[in-house]
């Protein structure tokens, strides 16, 4: 039963990326938007620990290109049409608001 | 597919946004939605009494559109609204208070109206914070 | 068969209306019935501190809504067991509440059909 995770706060200062990634299931995946994409900035310790573990990861597009944010080549970039088929192709999203 | 949407932010956070955006989506991709869901700090993108800089994208008056067009159920959990001064004509009086910041096409109601999208939704989605 | 909701309760019980108002949802789907659980994550765990004094703050006690929530139909209530020993809590003042470790909490979040964490 797969999970989408949403974060939206920025990783430096927060803990919500470090307790999502703790509780985050082998199937599930992970969605970056607003300020949480500064998790994608290269040689930063977010950006490692995404790195690391491998998790599926997508990054709402506009919100990367806003801030000047590379996606990384393991990670996807997905516009509103592509986060509304995310959210149907798991069983439940979980936004940590 | 059908949608429950629920918002927790402020008009002025990017997060309010992001939730229109998606439910433009959703509609535009053949999905219902069966409730927009508006608690915590998401009260105040009902309310008439926001005023956005010429400038600036008018969240409360594009969700007002959106509501209205696509008929849409747009309900204001009024615990948390009274709780940040998001009152309708009939809740103004009750308290007797000048100022009435919703009307039509949102509705005030209770939590209860939350847990009722959630049973009759595949989804729910929730928007918040940043 | 009605859908079951998680609540993951991040917040501390002083740091504003957030902890109320998620303990709120959970006490509305008590009382219409439906299958829902509590998680406190976070500093969500602090709400369960033994020993609060609400009074010194002039604020309405939390803890006294939490102990009434098996009154409420809410049986299904649990806490981080991490984020309680990384914030040196040792005595809860919820004895409904179970311990979790990181991957029964997955295992928890799967269970349920929706989840809703604030």
């Amino acid at each position: 039963m797969p999970t989408l995770h949403v974060l939206s706060h920025s990783p430096f200062g927060d803990e919500r990326l470090t307790s999502c990634l703790r509780l985050l299931g082998a199937a599930d995946a992970l969605l970056l938007c607003g300020d949480a994409t500064y998790a994608l900035q290269a040689g930063t310790a977010p950006f490692e620990a995404l790195n690391t573990r491998r998790v599926k990861l997508f990054v709402l597009a506009e919100d990367a290109e806003a801030r000047a944010v590379q996606v990384p080549d393991w990670a996807e970039a997905v516009d509103y049409p592509a986060f509304v088929d995310l959210s149907i192709h798991h069983d439940k999203v979980n936004t940590w608001l | 597919m059908k949608f429950a949407i629920a918002l927790f932010s402020a008009a002025h956070a990017p997060s309010s946004r992001r939730a229109l955006l998606f439910a433009q989506a959703a509609l535009a991709g053949g999905h219902e939605i069966v409730r927009l869901f508006f608690y915590q700090d998401g009260v105040y993108n009902a309310s008439d009494a926001v005023v956005t800089p010429q400038d600036e994208r008018d969240l409360p008056k594009q969700w007002r559109a959106f509501i209205t067009e696509q008929q849409l159920d747009g309900v204001v959990c009024i615990a948390a609204a009274l709780r940040r001064g998001v009152l309708n004509d009939e809740e103004a009086k009750r308290y007797q208070r000048e100022a009435v910041a919703v009307s039509a096409p949102w509705e005030l109601s209770g939590l209860g109206q939350l847990h009722d999208a959630v049973q009759d939704a595949d989804r729910l989605i929730c928007f918040g914070g940043a | 068969m009605a859908k079951s909701l998680l609540i993951i309760s991040r917040q501390s019980p002083w740091s504003g209306p957030g902890a109320r108002e998620a303990l709120d949802i959970v006490l509305a789907g008590g009382a219409f019935d439906l299958p829902i659980g509590l998680l406190f994550l976070d500093d969500g765990v602090l709400q369960l501190a033994a020993g609060q004094n609400a009074k010194a703050l002039q604020q309405k006690d939390l803890s006294a809504n939490l102990q009434a929530l098996p009154m409420f139909g809410v049986e299904e209530l649990f806490y981080c067991a991490d984020s309680a020993s990384q914030r040196g809590l040792a005595n809860l003042s919820l004895d409904e509440a179970q311990p979790l470790a990181a991957e029964h909490i997955t295992a928890l979040i799967d269970r349920y059909d929706q989840v809703i964490t604030l």
